[in-house]
């Protein structure tokens, strides 16, 4: 019977683009939403997968009040040489490595890091484009793709640091390939180059420890917080907290404008296939007349709205990977923050096509309950 | 001798209409028996369509019960009610009733697809059976194309697409002009004389309605002269 469906959904062209657009709308809001939550997601976990789990990061104490602004507007206040050096003695810590952070531009941060304990800064397995890594005794840098693009420069190229102290050229040594998530945006240099640029005198923005074993990260954490109270310990579990407190926010306005889409979209299917069973009125009478059971008009109905729903969603989420690949090219500077996964596509198939149905559910039981003599003589 | 294949037994139909009971059948008793080519005249609101609905399953009787071969269709679910209209009635309408979206081979196809039949093989009937109402050439036409007779030999092929055992007729000729309305009867009697099944014709013209073998005349919701 989908022959008869798929005639009527033809028959009544402007009633069916309708229809359809509804859904296409809807699917395509909450796919393109939903694409900027997947790839925020997804580079959290790329971002912390890459760094060891037991991995404890330490800075100095902050008041998160101050830190408003636009990224990068507020800068946390460096450690003393002899905070590094507190944490590098602490039993229980195998490793420290001090990172000196700077952020420049909204968006790009230069780390100056020990080149031999990169590992740690889970940045060892980025691949290069060009280049390669500077020695700890080098005046040079990496560059991630986008920081190197935004700043027009190619390996061999010299530039100045945002923020250095005194006007010392850095020697472009490598660039990341394009693509490498978080890296995109860093510039990394060896740790005693930045002490030099930023003049920190052995301190650091951040240390990261690595524990002597996996059993001990609380107990290193809440030995650091009670001797010293300039500082704040953090372990990959708060870090995790921290940025999935962060992630649920985006992902309820998310679910929040899905919903009001859909809801338009329900509300906007219900009306015009209630419209089209009171049209075809005549008709389902004449099919009932004739034999048909309550279960074929339903099926009818519904086959309609699963042909129509189909055809939409999927034609959405193709319209939504043009539409992701517009922001991450226009808004986003080539940055592939906004993802469609294949789970994404298909739950939202799977969600219109759900949506229609349910929709189309009212309709479909009106037009079954339809008298078929009262339907014949247009009769209420 | 054939049995019965419609027995009514004091049946009424009550319709309400703003808190007005109105009767339209007033305890009919009626018995036709298998192969029967019957007559049903009598003037407007006389319940002659009320009588076709309740005999035609697309309409339950108020009080009263009507048995089809034997099986009480009373107390039938709608569903059951459209099996028997798809299975054993054949009911053609004063306005033919056709699907105004789809074509004449579609139309006459529609109740053989309803019985779970495919749409070559419902198609492959409706084709037969256009050839027996000469309109083949008509077949990929929809019913606004057509003329009002065309259409009323569509929703005849229509009728009998299932094979049913009766044909119900509810003033097939009251939409078409003299000469068109003969050759419907023509067809409603030639069908009568090949195939030998029960034919029930509501008219209100005397002289078509003496080509019958039968006559049952109504009048205020009574079977008056039979």
């Amino acid at each position: 019977m989908i022959d008869l469906a798929l005639k009527d959904l033809s028959e009544h062209k402007v009633r069916t683009i309708l229809t359809a657009l509804g859904i296409f709308i809807a699917i395509t809001a909450i796919v393109s939403l939903g694409s900027i939550s997947t790839g925020l997601n997804q580079l959290i976990t790329e971002s912390t997968g890459s760094i060891g789990s037991d991995t404890i990061f330490v800075m100095r104490t902050f008041d998160m009040s101050e830190m408003v602004g636009p990224p990068g507007s507020y800068q946390i206040e460096d450690m003393e040489r002899e905070d590094v050096e507190f944490l590098a003695s602490l039993p229980g810590v195998k490793r420290a490595v001090p990172i000196i952070a700077r952020q420049f531009g909204g968006m790009f941060e230069v780390d100056a890091v020990d080149m031999d304990n990169v590992d740690l800064f889970g940045v060892e397995n980025v691949e290069f484009m060009e280049g390669t890594w500077p020695d700890n005794e080098d005046k040079g840098a990496v560059l991630g793709y986008l920081a190197a693009s935004t700043m027009d420069v190619v390996v061999g190229d010299y530039i100045i640091l945002p923020g250095s102290k005194k006007d010392i050229e850095v020697e472009v040594m490598g660039i990341f390939e394009e693509g490498s998530g978080a890296y995109d945006l860093v510039i990394l240099l060896p740790y005693e180059f930045g002490d030099e640029i930023y003049e920190t005198d052995g301190g650091a923005t951040q240390v990261m420890l690595e524990p002597t074993d996996v059993s001990v990260v609380q107990e290193v954490k809440d030995t650091i917080e009670e001797e010293n109270d300039d500082l704040d310990a953090m372990t990959m579990q708060d870090a995790l907290s921290m940025m999935e407190e962060a992630t649920g926010t985006l992902n309820i306005m998310t679910f929040g404008i899905g919903f009001v889409a859909s809801l338009v979209a329900a509300i906007g299917i219900i009306i015009t296939m209630y419209t089209s069973v009171l049209e075809r009125r005549k008709q389902i009478g004449i099919m009932k007349a004739v034999g048909a059971v309550r279960r074929m008009i339903l099926q009818q109905i519904l086959e309609e709205g699963l042909m129509l729903s189909a055809v939409s969603s999927v034609l959405a989420v193709l319209v939504s990977f043009f539409f992701v690949e517009m922001l991450n090219q226009v808004l986003l500077g080539g940055a592939e923050l906004a993802l469609i996964t294949p789970a994404l596509a298909g739950g939202a198939i799977a969600y219109g096509v759900l949506l229609t149905v349910l929709s189309s559910m009212y309709p479909a039981w009106v037009a079954v309950k339809t008298d078929p003599i009262k339907a014949i003589r247009g009769v209420m | 001798m054939k049995g019965p294949i419609f027995e009514l037994r004091d049946v009424w139909k009550t319709y309400c209409m703003k808190g007005v009971e109105t009767n339209a059948l007033r305890g009919i008793n009626l018995v036709i028996k298998d192969g029967e080519y019957t007559a049903i005249l009598g003037p407007s609101g006389s319940g002659k369509s009320t009588l076709m609905h309740i005999m035609g399953c697309l309409d339950t009787p108020t009080k009263g019960k009507v048995f089809i071969e034997g099986r009480e269709i009373s107390q039938m679910s709608d569903d059951e009610l459209a099996r028997v209209r798809r299975d054993k009635i054949g009911f053609v309408f004063q306005a033919y009733n056709l699907i105004q979206g789809l074509t004449a081979i579609e139309n006459i196809s529609l109740p053989m697809r309803f019985s779970g039949h495919g749409r070559g093989e419902s198609q492959r009937k409706a084709k037969d059976l256009l050839a027996k109402v000469g309109l083949v050439e008509r077949m990929h036409h929809k019913p606004n194309e057509m003329s009002g007779g065309e259409q009323q030999r569509v929703a005849i092929a229509r009728s009998l697409i299932n094979d049913p055992d009766v044909i119900l007729a509810d003033e097939p000729t009251g939409n078409l002009d003299t000469k068109t309305g003969k050759e419907i009867m023509d067809l409603l009697e030639s069908l009568h004389k090949k195939t030998g099944k029960t034919i029930m014709v509501v008219t209100h013209d005397t002289r078509l309605a003496a080509r019958a073998n039968r006559e049952i005349r109504m009048i205020d919701g009574h079977v008056v002269e039979k």
